[in-house]
């Protein structure tokens, strides 16, 4: 070896030592970003660079659809729709990440209009660059679902059509399924008698989970209804968590969910249901999670 | 002799269409205002047509013994009517804009021939008038029926509303259908913000009235305007100096009668001294056709002896009495018996014999509802209250936190609430059919109503109940029980419940908070408490 070589291998060597570990070693996302703070914005935003940005899930060019929950005509300190801000943030980082087009939709139960104006979700998210759409009878088709008790249903074309989904659930109670999170926000993207769906709900919100499959499930838990479900009507039914919890698992989503309500993952009929099906694990102890304060 | 028309006149007629369409457009332009504007209360007064007409203030105003202050602002219609005549009806009124385009479409299309000397009677109107104003003493409110603004709002909420829902539903179809997408997405979207009403119970039967008095102009120019209008008739009386005055030029007149066969409501322009001034409403037709443009209307200051429609003093108190003996008719109803179960009235609605006499069935509160849940009574609501609003939940439901039809209604008919006002009112209480209700007759899981139910606390909780199936299973499942003091009866259990024929939780009138005697005498029960413990 000539001077001038171990000259050289030692200048680049020493700089290779002084970058930090990650660089070189395989990355270790985290499957689950929790990050809790003031801001629902901040938070939201922080919790997808904790999962390695939005360029991870959204491409250049993509037709991407933002489905928060806009089910009730009530405003957002009743904690029955999604917060604005959240659903504002992930507009806005999909668009910053290249997406050609972001449309936010949900088939509400309450008067469309309403709902919408009344979450202030329609305004936030129409700020932030989105195309905020009523659900459309006309777009309704008959779809096959194939789930183990779905086999057919209508389905709003949009959802379909889109290239990458993004559900943005808020954290709520229910009398049946015991907490509404991701999963059953796909109750919004469906026609027909959806009321039907809760004789055999646990199976129904996996069945619908399984046919949709976002690229991202991003769980608002900045505010919490813990009472009165799903839509509350006072203020203390709800409880201030500070808290979104992200990751591409819509069943480890959901598993941490259950936990603003205390209640255990394994509790949850769906959620087994769900991870039997192989859409994801339930058992937190299995999940890589990274928690922030903001 | 040089023929030639007159060019002022012709302008003014030009004018004054302008002017109709201006007004019809107005009228439309507040009909789809009428909705759900993005906020809880309508920063515009959407009914404001209503309140200038006179003949609401007089009918309700006897009919209730009370004044509803806005519906002052027609007093400014009547010092109008008394200085210049009815050019409110020929100028500014929607129903007669409707009619005089309709009857100028028969008359191109030859379903419409004018005659030359028409003799018949223009008393009916006032005859109409007179049976309306005699029974409004006896309280009862027939004015809507006839009244041209309450009824052509009312064909238009309940009528062209769905039409035109359709035809927009529709054409979305086929702009997807062509993949034209956007224009699919327009469309939609326009429907959404539009939230026009798409269905109403006995729309067909207001569509046909509606249609019939279009249709009547192939009988006569500006049939109703002319026969039936009581709030023309009224405008009529109130015409006392007609500013205006119709002259027409002996030397230019060649005697053709052209002017007196055009007059839209027969007025007799011709012949010289004949013009029967409480009749004209200014349309100008008269002054623009006249081929050697001998008719004019100059500002004469002086009153005149006025020649009005002859209607003997035998008729008018004949039919004044009508109006005296049909009010207690009227009034036979089992409902003074027993409340009707179906009769829900919308929050805010008075206590119902007030209701009555004050609601006009213009359907406003039909048309801003967002859910389409409220609809023109047939027999719900008694011989009086046919039109009169009353809430399907099976169509649709009272939505929480809106107070929208509070705020439009132009009588006072539905005290105007505020939305924190509103969510307190009690209209009807939900009660549980356990014959249909899932979890109680099946053993099936089913909480759809408890979901839904917007108080907080619900007013509907959920039970264990067991279920003997016929494999001898007792299947446990959470029921609904009802809480009859927290339900506000606003009817979307029974509009969500998935039994979709006849529901298995409904809505009755029982414990509407706006009735004294429809109520459920809740203290027994807790009396039995005591006794027992």
């Amino acid at each position: 070896m000539e001077r001038r070589d171990f000259l050289k291998n030692l200048i680049v060597g020493g700089l290779v030592l002084k970058l930090p570990p990650g660089v070189l070693a395989q990355p270790s996302v985290p499957e689950l970003a929790v990050v809790e703070g003031e801001s629902p914005a901040a938070i939201t935003r922080e919790a997808i660079k904790v999962l390695g940005g939005m360029s991870r899930f959204i491409s250049r060019g993509d037709k991407v659809l933002v489905k928060p929950n806009i089910g009730w005509d009530r405003t957002p300190e009743m904690a029955a729709c999604t917060n604005p801000e959240v659903v504002a943030a992930l507009v806005a980082m999909a668009l910053e990440a290249g997406a050609k087009e972001v449309i936010v939709m949900d088939h509400t139960i309450n008067q469309p209009k309403r709902c919408y104006a009344r979450s202030g979700i329609q305004e936030a998210a129409r700020s932030a660059g989105a195309k905020v759409l009523f659900t459309d009878e006309q777009r309704l088709k008959k779809m096959t679902i194939k789930g183990e008790w779905l086999k057919e249903w209508e389905v709003f074309q949009d959802f379909v059509e889109a290239d990458k989904l993004i559900n943005v659930p808020v954290a709520k109670v229910h009398s049946l399924s015991r907490v509404t999170l991701g999963l059953k926000n796909w109750l919004g993207a469906i026609g027909g008698n959806r009321n039907q769906l809760h004789q055999k709900i646990d199976q129904a919100v996996v069945d619908l989970g399984a046919f949709f499959k976002p690229a991202l499930t991003v769980l608002d838990a900045y505010r919490v209804l813990f009472r009165n479900g799903p839509q509350g009507g006072r203020v203390s039914d709800t409880r201030l968590q500070k808290t979104v919890v992200a990751g591409v698992d819509p069943v480890a989503v959901d598993a941490y969910g259950a936990t603003f309500f205390e209640i255990k993952p394994q509790e949850l009929a769906f959620l087994r249901l769900a991870q039997n099906r192989g859409l994801g694990k339930f058992e937190l102890e299995k999940v890589r999670i990274e928690k922030r304060a903001v | 002799m040089k023929r030639e028309r007159s060019k002022k006149y012709f302008w003014l007629q030009r004018l004054r269409i302008l002017t109709q369409a201006g007004f019809f457009l107005l009228f439309f332009v507040l009909f789809l205002q009428t909705h759900y504007p993005g906020e809880d209360y309508l920063k515009i007064t959407v009914e404001r047509f209503f309140h200038f007409d006179p003949l609401l203030l007089l009918a309700t105003s006897i009919a209730s013994r009370a004044i509803f202050a806005a519906l002052l602002l027609s007093l400014i219609t009547v010092a109008a009517t008394l200085l210049f005549g009815r050019f409110v009806c020929g100028w500014l009124c929607p129903l007669g804009a409707v009619h005089q385009f309709f009857s100028f479409i028969f008359k191109k299309t030859r379903l419409l021939k004018p005659a030359r000397d028409d003799e018949a009677s223009l008393a009916p109107k006032y005859l109409i008038l007179f049976v309306v104003l005699a029974a409004t003493l006896l309280s009862l409110n027939l004015v809507g029926y006839l009244d041209p603004l309450s009824f052509l709002y009312r064909s238009f909420a309940v009528f062209i509303s769905p039409l035109l829902n359709l035809g927009l539903a529709q054409s979305g179809n086929l702009a997807y259908g062509l993949g034209l997408k956007s224009l699919g997405q327009a469309i939609s979207q326009t429907a959404g913000n539009l939230a026009l009403n798409g269905i109403f119970q006995n729309a067909l039967l207001i569509g046909v009235f509606f249609l019939l008095a279009v249709l009547l102009n192939t009988r006569k120019e500006r049939f109703w305007c002319r026969y039936l209008c009581p709030a023309g008739a009224l405008l009529a009386i109130f015409s006392r100096f007609n500013l205006f005055k119709l002259k027409i030029d002996p030397d230019k007149c060649i005697n053709c009668h052209l002017c007196s066969i055009h007059c839209q409501t027969n007025a007799r322009p011709y012949p010289v001294g004949e013009w029967r001034s409480p009749e004209c409403i200014y349309c100008e037709t008269c002054a623009a056709i006249c081929p050697t443009a001998a008719i004019s209307f100059p500002l004469r200051w002086q009153a005149e002896k006025m020649k009005g429609v002859n209607l003997d003093r035998r008729r008018v108190l004949l039919t004044s009495i009508t109006g005296l003996v049909l009010a207690p008719i009227f009034k036979i109803s089992p409902l003074r018996r027993r409340p009707s179960p179906a009769l829900i009235r919308p929050p805010g609605a008075l206590a119902e014999p007030e209701f009555l006499s004050r609601c006009v069935k213009c359907g406003e509160c039909m048309k801003v509802c967002p859910t389409n849940a409220l609809h023109p009574a047939l027999t719900e609501a008694g011989p009086e209250g046919v039109w009169t609003p009353v809430l399907v939940p099976r169509i649709g439901y009272c939505e929480y936190y809106c107070s929208l039809c509070t705020q439009v209604c132009p009588t006072g008919a539905i005290r105007e609430l505020t939305v924190e006002e509103k969510v307190t009112v009690k209209i009807g209480t939900a009660w549980v059919d356990k014959n249909r209700c899932l979890p109680y007759a099946l053993g099936k899981p089913c909480i759809v109503c408890e979901e839904h139910c917007p108080v907080s606390p619900k007013a509907i909780q959920l039970i264990k109940v067991d279920t003997l199936t016929p494999e001898g299973v007792l299947a446990t499942n959470l029921a609904p029980f009802v809480n009859v003091d927290a339900c506000i009866g606003c009817g979307i259990c029974e509009n969500k419940c998935v039994v979709q024929d006849l529901p298995a939780i409904r809505v009755s009138s029982v414990g509407e908070q706006r009735s004294s005697h429809n109520q459920l005498v809740l203290p027994v029960f807790e009396e039995q408490d005591e006794l027992k413990t």
